[in-house]
């Protein structure tokens, strides 16, 4: 259906059906164009400021890993900062801290990335440091071996001595039976414990090549000078085949599972967790469409039903979210969290009742037409508001491609989304949200042994 | 409870002349030396490697230029505006001098008044405020901190949203009603928090710091006061405290966005007019300095956390530009500071360790904050302690320090790139009153500072022998740490070639 069939059809968001570009600016100029080499490259205009932001995205992450090697993409983007041909361990670094950059990178379970933030008249010198990494990563042993144990720091702070991190960690291990996501992206200590630079080596010959990575380039520049530029720096890295990968896909009703974790907590919580797909996997995008909307219904905001029913009309938490990630490789998790509220007496029992009746409802009740204005007025507005930050369009944009979707995406965001109808969230909530879907943990303070 | 990205730094690197405003623990600055002549090295070294270095040249680079204009509406708020159309949005930030500092008798007053702030004005309760506020599209945002409470707006610039998100956005920072129902809830949303907080070894670790820093002092108290200090606050406590600290002449408005000037003056002059009247509330006085003390907190937790503190400077302070510089290269910039390379680049001891200043209005505190396995946790202090001690003996180098005037230079496009930056910007030196000028007296200072210069204040403000340590942590046995790795030797370049 076109959007302008849909339109007619009798949408939920909308009242009137305007064009996006007659509610907001005018899309920035984007280009895209590949190397010969196989690298991606997006480039997106905006001239507010002569900063510019460069970013590398390569198609691997935790995801990826196999038991026994959890932890080997995060690893790796450590050792990337350890020194390639042209400059030494972390000498990459003191340039770009030398020209004022800001610098670093992030792993998650579909992607490793790399970013530069930097005044526009530097780019080359971004660009010459990355492609250099992408080629000649040197990988020395003892640098490794004092790395690991940052790593093994980082795990320690971020997740064993982060009593809900580490619950959420165990949750995730149970909420994707069948895939890779069950993977956390720093991995096991007991992986990080035998971890070898050889297998770091392994991996970054086997995903580290320009045909399975994305340039992104938001800023001050013109589509052509990035073209040389990236032909110049990133044009003689050798395109290389890559292993085969493969969605992360999941059972689609896995049964119920519950874990109890105890955690050095003094407040109770829960974790829900639905198996549901992604935009990547769907066979039915409007479902997807569906559930972001839901999502949206659910914690849009400080006026959406979680915070206001059961965080301030029935009192049941002291806190609570939902969340749904549409934007994944393989399948993904529709996810809601909560803190009773203990003041008031209510259990974690109570928390799950009141969850319940929320997606109950939406199975039966069509959304009122304000609540679908808010959502709509929060996206146009939302689109707006991302391009005060080249970082976060870089990262939209990054995303988009590295999961296997196309950044043109986010110009017909607001189109998805109106095209849902009340027939098509119902629809999905029933599909959803059942128990043969649903992984629950429930986050208790340690026991005495007294 | 999405959690996905795991960063080789999670912390990002403030601007080096982050006058966006700081809210109270952020950190900053430090030193060390005999790895002084290292980073030039490497620079050195690049610079014939990279073609790119070569080709640039030394200038420093451009940046957008800000026009900031500057009045008083007549209820005697300052304004602050930074016209931007690029965008059709705008932001409005609020800032009053509310915060914890003025909780006098009843520490947390500060921050339950702001948290009240969008719970119910006249006809409107809080969902219909949200309702309001989202149904515009518009966010609406607060939050309450040591020196500052802040109500801030973003929203559509179009007369259809800004006009009806503004008349909101005055009512709510202006005539909260605040609803008794709501007051109750937002207390038992704090004790869970407070019962949050015990798991975080470092949230504990940061309290007790503040108390030992700051003895009987405003700034001693977290903002979010305590169990016991929240439970008999009353609505007539918090109304005082509204009208006399949400007070036009208590505030400053900055604003940068999608607005003319004429557009801007009636914006103000309509948010000054809802607030309460009434005077700027007294400066919160200067802190006594502490005596050195060393303070373990018991905690079962894998790692310790290690924190090292001195009184540091108020936000007017002459000597910030030079201390600023001092700090990046012990321990602010991120990697390459001192810290950062010896105690984790060169013996793997932490993820990550970083020193600041943090100018207030009254001294904020210098603070050096980092963790580290426990069993390794006191020579770890040792060598913090050594380094800290090392720097303010001997100084910056000169290449030191030319590279950290180079990495400032460099860095200032990015103070100013976003309207986001810009309204930070204008809220801070519209806070602290410093001159419109400010950034760019910043930068100019900055350029002219000099080694002995760095060495006079930093040691002017700190002394190694003085510092107020707190650890949070188990008690195990200690074992010594793994020698440092000298700087690797020249490798060749036999990576394999793809």
């Amino acid at each position: 259906m076109n959007a302008l069939a849909r339109c007619a059809a009798g949408l939920l968001l909308s009242t009137i059906c305007l064009p996006f570009a007659a509610l907001a600016a005018d899309p920035q100029p984007t280009t895209e164009f590949t190397l010969d080499n196989g690298l991606k490259v997006v480039v997106r205009e905006d001239h507010r400021a002569p900063v510019v932001v460069s970013q590398v995205w390569y198609k691997v992450g935790s995801s990826y890993e196999t038991p026994g090697q959890t932890g080997l993409s995060h690893a790796l983007e450590h050792m990337m900062f350890k020194g390639s041909s042209k400059a030494g361990p972390g000498e990459a670094s003191l340039i770009l801290r030398d020209l004022g950059a800001e610098e670093n990178a992030f792993t998650s379970d579909d992607y490793t990335a790399y970013y530069q933030v930097l005044a526009r008249d530097r780019l080359a010198v971004a660009f010459e440091l990355e492609a250099d990494r992408m080629a000649t990563l040197r990988l020395p042993p003892e640098e490794f071996a004092r790395e690991i144990e940052v790593i093994k720091e980082e795990r320690r702070l971020r997740t064993d001595d982060k009593p809900n991190a580490k619950a959420y960690e165990r949750f995730k291990a149970i909420a994707y039976p069948a895939s890779g996501y069950h993977t956390p992206t720093i991995g096991w200590m007991a992986d990080l414990d035998r971890m070898k630079v050889e297998e770091l080596r392994h991996w970054y010959e086997s995903w580290y090549v320009p045909n399975n990575a994305t340039l992104v380039v938001v800023g001050d520049v013109k589509p052509d000078e990035v073209k040389a530029l990236a032909e110049r720096f990133f044009g003689p890295v050798p395109r290389r085949d890559v292993p085969p990968s493969k969605k992360p896909l999941e059972l689609p009703e896995p049964g119920l599972r519950q874990i109890t974790v105890h955690v050095a907590t003094q407040m109770p919580s829960l974790m829900y967790g639905f198996n549901v797909p992604s935009l990547a996997t769907a066979t039915d995008p409007q479902s997807v469409n569906a559930l972001r909307l839901i999502s949206a219904l659910l914690d849009g905001g400080y006026s959406a039903r979680i915070p206001t029913r059961l965080e301030r009309g029935e009192e049941l938490v002291t806190g609570a979210s939902s969340d749904y990630d549409a934007y994944t490789r393989g399948d993904s998790l529709f996810t809601i969290s909560a803190t009773p509220n203990q003041q008031k007496k209510k259990t974690l029992a109570d928390a799950e009742a009141g969850i319940w009746r929320l997606l109950d409802e939406l199975k039966t009740k069509p959304p009122a037409k304000e609540e679908l204005e808010r959502v709509r007025a929060q996206v146009i507005a939302g689109l707006v508001y991302e391009r005060d930050s080249i970082t976060s369009q870089a990262s939209t944009i990054g995303e988009l491609e590295t999961v296997g979707l196309s950044w043109k995406l986010i110009d017909q965001e607001l189109a998805a989304l109106q095209s849902v109808t009340p027939e098509d969230i119902q629809k999905a909530a029933r599909t959803y949200f059942t128990r043969e879907r649903l992984a629950v943990a429930h986050v208790l303070p340690e026991e005495k042994t007294q | 409870m999405s959690q996905r990205n795991e960063s080789r730094f999670a912390r990002t690197r403030a601007c080096s002349f982050a006058l966006a405003v700081t809210f109270g623990l952020l950190g900053a600055a430090s030193a060390m030396a005999e790895t002084a002549a290292e980073a030039p090295k490497a620079i050195d070294k690049a610079a014939s490697t990279l073609e790119s270095l070569k080709e640039l040249d030394s200038k420093a680079p451009a940046r957008r230029s800000l026009n900031i204009q500057s009045w008083n509406t007549a209820e005697g708020a300052r304004v602050l505006f930074v016209e931007a159309h690029e965008l059709p949005m705008f932001d409005m930030r609020l800032l009053f001098a509310a915060g914890s500092s003025q909780d006098g008798a009843t520490p947390g007053i500060a921050l339950v008044t702001n948290a009240m702030l969008n719970e119910g004005v006249k006809g409107k309760n809080v969902s219909a405020i949200a309702e309001g506020f989202e149904g515009l599209g518009a966010d609406f945002g607060n939050g309450s901190y040591r020196d500052m409470a802040i109500a801030s707006l973003r929203s559509l610039s179009a007369a259809d949203k800004r006009e009806p998100a503004l008349k909101l956005f005055a009512e709510v920072v202006g005539k909260p009603t605040f609803p008794a129902d709501s007051l109750a809830r937002i207390k038992n949303q704090l004790l869970a928090s407070f019962e949050y907080q015990k798991q975080n070894p470092g949230k504990l670790a940061g309290d007790e710091l503040f108390k030992r820093l700051y003895g009987d002092h405003p700034y001693a108290h977290p903002s979010m006061g305590t169990a016991k200090s929240i439970a008999p606050l009353t609505l007539a406590q918090l109304k005082a405290f509204h009208a006399k600290a949400y007070a036009a002449g208590n505030a400053v408005i900055a604003l940068a966005g999608d607005l003319t000037r004429a557009e801007a003056e009636a914006v103000a002059a309509q948010v000054s007019a809802a607030l309460p009247k009434g005077p700027a509330l007294a400066q919160t006085l200067a802190p006594t300095a502490p005596k050195p003390s060393e303070t373990h907190i018991e905690f079962p937790s894998k790692q310790t956390h290690l924190m090292l503190a001195e009184l540091g400077i108020t936000r007017g302070d002459p000597d910030y530009a030079a201390l600023s510089l001092g700090n990046s290269i012990v321990g602010g910039g991120g990697f390459g500071s001192r810290l950062m390379t010896e105690v984790r680049e060169k013996r793997g001891l932490t993820y990550g360790v970083s020193s600041g200043f943090t100018p207030m209005q009254a001294q904020g505190p210098f603070m050096i904050s980092l963790q580290t396995r426990a069993e390794l946790s006191e020579n770890t202090l040792k060598l913090v302690k050594d380094i800290t001690r090392d720097f303010l003996a001997n100084g910056p180098t000169q290449k030191e320090l030319d590279d950290a005037k180079r990495e400032l230079a460099g860095s200032f496009p990015l103070a100013t790139a976003s309207n986001a930056a810009i309204v930070g910007q204008l809220g801070a030196v519209g806070f602290y009153n410093l001159p419109l000028t400010y950034l760019e007296d910043f930068m100019t200072q900055s350029q002219s500072v000099t080694v002995e210069q760095i060495k006079t204040v930093m040691n002017k403000h700190l002394d190694a022998d003085k510092l107020v340590i707190v650890t949070a942590g188990p008690t195990v046995p200690q074992k010594p740490l793994p020698p440092p790795t000298d700087k690797p030797a020249e490798q060749p370049l036999g990576v394999p070639e793809h």
